[in-house]
């Protein structure tokens, strides 16, 4: 019998990684506290107030029965670390702002012995996914925001007696040649029209 | 007279692995042997004995019997991690501290266990870090089809990637196989520059015999050319493999010293480990003055207690145990210890402080001589 192995990551070395708790002081803080350090993090609970360099966490553990929008300096979904919504109640509402907060992982109060280090790796993967997504989908959006350029520049192509195919591939090979995005290639011919016009 | 407190003993005397399970069954009673012949202690050791037979299924009730029906706060018991995780949430229900002394896979810190035993950056790290400058980077890994393996496995694929390193196999065998004819072959066709066995029982027995073997027939799977290189062995099985056990590298927390005097002569790790765990527990109850859990866990932050392994000590944050590090080499059946750590490594049991530069002066390493 054979196992089939995937080639994953690297263990993360979490050693010194900063760890913020938002929540109250309780039994369930001092146990997730306790954890947190033994894994090797670097972890601190605050209440109310998040503090100013928040940004320099590599996590935000938050109260999902007490906390409110108003003491993240963010917008809902916009958190620059990983996010664990530690969710006692579970009253629909409450599940909802967790949500529109977008957590990355949870963990249900009590909080015990297990599932901290589990919570840490899911919610590092998820976060990482959730910003090589916003990045793609900001290219995406920049190259679907230049399609007009490229339709403007195929047709002054045309202008000048080739077909639209000719055109396109003349478009390819400039863009080709001078190493840069069909986009850029692109704009170039439109911007230049004017000098092209006098010239 | 002295008071008497009961502590719980949860080893099989039988089944798959009751070569380790007895050597940490007889080291946790030559410990209340020892205590209790101790005119200075204040208390004598009773146990209470359950003895699960390999079965993974007893583990759990015969725990809740320990715990309620005998009324025992502290349980030295369990040698695999199947039967230490079936018994977490009983102790947490009851209340109750488990001794575990046997090497592990890492990656847990439940505030019910107290790991006497080595964690990955006190076995596999420094055995890589011992084997790959000596033998080369490309190894062959091998486990039973179980955590152990899989884990241990899987921290040295990272290494050996590190050190830029190619891992020219990994198989798993189910527990109790022995077929491993296949495997051989695999491994002769292979040519590795050492040998990962992280198989247990009579699987790592059967393929040590026959590497042993293929190392008569040809000479580039001699020890000293290709050893097989592990985590978990120890003195205690080394009459059950016999004279394939030559060469054999391994590494722990103690090796015997055949010139020590007495039991600890001939004592696994397993062994020894285990008797400084009950150490361990009779330093903190005089330290606490009361065998409530809680109090026993702060009476042992920061307390440096004697023990066969030298003076080691629990690291509060991780309950995980600080303990030098050996490297033994089989050598007419005995372990000759080969390197050793300066003083104690502390432990890391979720290798959060393992940086990928951790073995990195070997990544351009070329091995020279292969004959040492």
């Amino acid at each position: 019998m054979q196992r089939v192995i995937r080639r994953n990551s690297r263990i993360p070395n979490l050693g010194g990684k900063r760890a913020l708790v938002l929540h109250r002081p309780h039994a369930n803080v001092a146990a997730l506290l306790r954890q947190l350090t033994a894994i090797g993090l670097d972890a601190e609970a605050v209440w109310p107030r998040l503090p100013e360099d928040v940004g320099k966490a590599d996590f935000l553990f938050f109260d999902v029965d007490m906390a409110c929008d108003e003491q993240f300096p963010w917008q809902p979904g916009e958190a620059p670390m990983p996010l664990v919504a530690l969710i006692g109640s579970e009253a629909p509402g409450r599940i909802e702002w967790a949500m529109s907060h977008r957590a990355d992982a949870h963990l249900v109060k009590p909080i015990g012995s297990a599932g901290i280090y589990s919570t840490l790796l899911i919610a590092l993967q998820k976060f990482e996914e959730r910003q090589a997504l916003i990045a793609e989908i900001a290219a995406l959006r920049a190259q679907v925001a230049e399609r007009r350029v490229i339709v403007q520049a195929v047709l002054q192509l045309m202008e000048l007696g080739m077909n639209e195919d000719e055109a396109f591939s003349r478009l390819r090979s400039i863009a080709m040649h001078r190493r840069v995005t069909l986009e850029l290639a692109a704009r170039s011919i439109v911007e230049d029209r004017p000098r092209r016009q006098i010239g | 007279m002295k008071r008497s407190i009961e502590i719980g003993i949860l080893f099989s005397r039988s089944g798959d692995y009751q070569l380790l399970s007895n050597a940490s069954r007889e080291g946790v009673l030559a410990a209340i042997e020892a205590i209790n012949s101790d005119s200075r202690r204040s208390f004598l050791l009773r146990a209470r004995e359950r003895d699960p037979q390999g079965q993974i299924e007893r583990y759990g009730p015969h725990c809740v019997e320990l715990l309620r029906d005998e009324g025992v706060k502290h349980i030295f018991g369990c040698t695999t991690s199947w039967s230490r995780k079936e018994v977490i949430p009983l102790l947490e229900k009851h209340g109750g501290l488990l001794w575990y002394a046997c090497p592990y896979e890492g990656f847990e810190t439940n505030d019910h266990v107290i790991y006497a035993h080595a964690c990955p950056n006190q076995h596999i790290v420094p055995l890589l870090d011992f084997v790959i400058p000596r033998f080369g980077r490309d190894p062959f890994l091998l486990g039973s089809n179980y955590i152990w393996g899989w884990e241990l496995n899987r921290v040295a694929r990272d290494l050996i990637g590190d050190v830029n390193g190619r891992v020219l196999g990994e198989r798993y065998l189910p527990l109790g196989d022995t077929g491993i004819e296949r495997l051989l072959q695999e491994i002769e066709a292979a040519r590795p520059s050492f040998i990962l066995n992280n198989l247990i029982g009579q699987s790592s027995h059967a393929f040590l015999r026959a590497y042993a073997e293929l190392g008569r027939r040809d000479r580039a799977f001699a020890p000293e050319n290709c050893p097989v290189v592990s985590c978990n062995l120890t003195e205690a099985e080394l009459s059950a493999i016999g004279e394939a056990a030559e060469g054999l590298l391994s590494v722990g927390p103690h090796f015997a010293d055949p010139r020590a005097t007495g039991a600890l002569a001939r004592a696994s790790s397993f062994h020894a480990s285990a008797h400084a765990a009950v150490l361990m527990l009779a330093d903190a109850l005089e330290a606490a003055g009361s065998e409530d859990p809680d109090s026993i866990r702060k009476a042992l932050d920061g307390l440096e207690v004697e023990t066969p392994l030298g003076p080691i000590a629990i690291d509060g944050q991780t309950q995980h145990t600080s303990l030098p590090v050996r490297i033994g080499r089989v050598v007419g059946g005995a372990f000759e210890v080969v390197w050793e750590s300066q003083g104690r490594q502390d432990p890391d049991p979720y290798l959060s402080y393992l940086g990928p530069r951790a073995l990195q002066r070997h990544a351009h390493l070329r091995v020279v001589s292969c004959n040492e």
